[in-house]
């Protein structure tokens, strides 16, 4: 029986965590296009970034109860997921035809106010689909881990550090069409941003523990010393921050990219500790965790029997 | 237009389960799906002085439910007399009303896909008739009526008694009402 933690699954945080990468290397190819001028980023982050929009929105698919009726989440322009939908296909369609700019073969290949263009509808979509996921996690109010303002921060500089990891690494395996001097600062700037999540994650569980309800502080506690702790401590803070923060500053390829490799590691276990974390927990209703424990979990032996009803009912 | 809620006085409730059997039969629900829980709050207190409640739970039926609007495709929905419902075929199962909704009243239907919970009985509401947990309760622990009418009983209880909704702080103006003491 699930009457108790019914909710989102590991699905949804590879969503988010593709979704939000995805949706920031688009962010950081258009406004490097934009302000430094075109080619200084390279063309397979940009495809990758769409790309990787359109992996996460492939997962979430299979993540419904009813996959093939997925077009019905177009319909609702109030919810927020409805417009998350919308700006996604966006992105994605927009960031595929921005990487067409990289090659002469396609003739609109020199032609620049489009691009420009283009690039603004990239920088503006691929924000919103970067943000989205933690202001629809923010709104839920009855969740305590993840009601608040904060997530959005939270999801927000996640998805552009881990956005410049990828930037990174695509430089590596296929490098900018035009100098690298922008890629060049790209691992200082991932410091910087790994620092500022560093700072925002303790901000983030202090307010929760201090300031909040008495449900917002046994959610936090959860994570700071309860069953998600060693994830949450040496997964997201350890290997998924400090040490890429040390890694990225050494100036040697080898170092930047395992610096990279990690930050990534991290980002994705920021997004399933966050689902999970978040998602068992509600603020229950007076008797609630105590009825909900004693419901059957469908192993019992009436359960059993119960479930060959059909048997006993047909042969009696 | 009618403004349906439902009162619970928690004094009368024996915590019998009766409304949760009665729901789950008029809505053919499977074994892992309950819409009205009651749960048991207690014994507290030093003995003599015990007490222990019980507390029966529904889809609140909230004026401003979020659940609404957080679900993507439409399905979920509020009628002008108040009462919230899905609408099956339009559901994906995408749990975002699940994770919105802060009283846990939506439950999926594993076999389905669908999410599912209570809907007032809409279609006996409709008929003039009481819903099923309503007609079932022997202790007349809940009672369901038109708020906006001043001769209902509900009116009578919600403006007389002192009653309290679960949550109130989260805005969502569940519909309904307990009286506790
Ligand atoms: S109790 Fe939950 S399901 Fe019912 S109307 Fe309120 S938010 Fe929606
Ligand atoms: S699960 Fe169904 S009713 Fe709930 S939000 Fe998704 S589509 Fe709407």
């Amino acid at each position: 029986m699930s009457q108790k933690h019914e909710g989102w699954g590991w699905m949804l945080a590879v969503d988010f965590f593709f979704a939000g990468m995805g949706g920031a290397m688009l962010v950081i190819a258009g406004i490097v296009d934009l302000f430094v001028g075109e080619g200084r980023t390279s063309a397979l982050a940009s495809f990758l970034g769409a790309a990787f929009m359109a992996l996460g929105s492939g997962l979430l698919i299979f993540e419904l109860g009813r996959p093939f009726q997925s077009w019905r989440v177009f319909m609702n322009p109030r919810a927020i997921l409805t417009v998350g939908a919308w700006v996604m296909s966006l992105a994605i369609c927009a960031g595929l035809v921005y990487t067409t700019f990289s090659f002469a073969v396609f003739p609109w290949s020199d032609w620049v106010l489009v691009r420009k263009l283009v690039a603004v509808v990239i920088v503006v979509s691929g924000l919103i689909v970067a943000t989205y996921p933690g202001v629809l996690l923010g709104r839920l109010k009855g969740r305590p881990l993840w009601v608040g303002p904060g997530m959005t921060s939270l999801f927000l500089t996640s998805s552009l550090v881990t956005a410049f990891a990828a930037h990174i690494l695509c430089g590596m395996i296929v490098a900018p069409a035009t100098i690298g001097d922008v890629l060049a600062r790209f691992p200082a700037i991932t410091a910087v941003l790994l620092a500022v999540q560093l700072l925002l994650w303790v901000s983030y569980m202090w307010v929760k523990i201090s300031g909040a309800t008495e449900a917002e502080a046994v959610a936090a506690r959860r994570l700071l010393c309860g069953e998600y702790s060693s994830a949450f401590k040496y997964g997201l803070m350890l290997v998924g921050t400090v040490l890429p923060l040390l890694l990225v500053l050494v100036s040697s390829p080898l170092y930047q990219a395992a610096g990279a490799i990690l930050v990534l590691v991290g980002g994705f276990i920021l997004r399933m500790l966050v689902i999970y974390a978040g998602g068992a927990d509600r603020t229950w209703l007076p008797g609630e965790v105590k009825y909900r424990s004693r419901l059957p979990h469908g192993d019992e032996a009436f359960m059993k029997a119960w479930n060959e009803k059909e048997f006993w009912t047909t042969n009696k | 237009m009618a403004r349906y809620a439902m009162v619970f006085d928690i004094r009368r409730c024996i915590g019998c389960h009766s409304c949760t059997v009665a729901c789950r039969t008029k809505n053919e629900l499977p074994m892992d799906m309950i819409y009205n829980p009651v749960t048991t709050v207690g014994p507290t207190g030093v003995y003599p002085n015990l007490s222990m409640v019980h507390l029966p739970l529904i889809c609140m039926h909230c004026d401003n439910p979020p659940c609404v609007d957080a679900c993507p495709t439409g399905a979920s929905q509020r009628r002008d007399d108040g009462i919230v419902f899905v609408e099956d075929k339009k559901c994906v199962g995408c749990l975002a009303c699940v994770m919105a909704c802060p009283y846990g009243a939506r439950v999926k239907n594993h076999e389905s896909g669908a999410v599912q919970k209570c809907d007032f009985c809409k279609d006996r509401v409709d008929e003039g008739k009481l819903p099923y947990c309503v007609l079932t309760c022997h202790q007349k622990a809940r009672v369901f009526g038109d708020l906006d009418d001043e001769t209902s009983e509900v009116y009578k209880l919600v403006n007389g008694e002192r009653t309290v909704r679960l949550l109130a702080e989260l805005g969502t103006e569940p519909y309904a009402f307990y009286i506790y003491g």
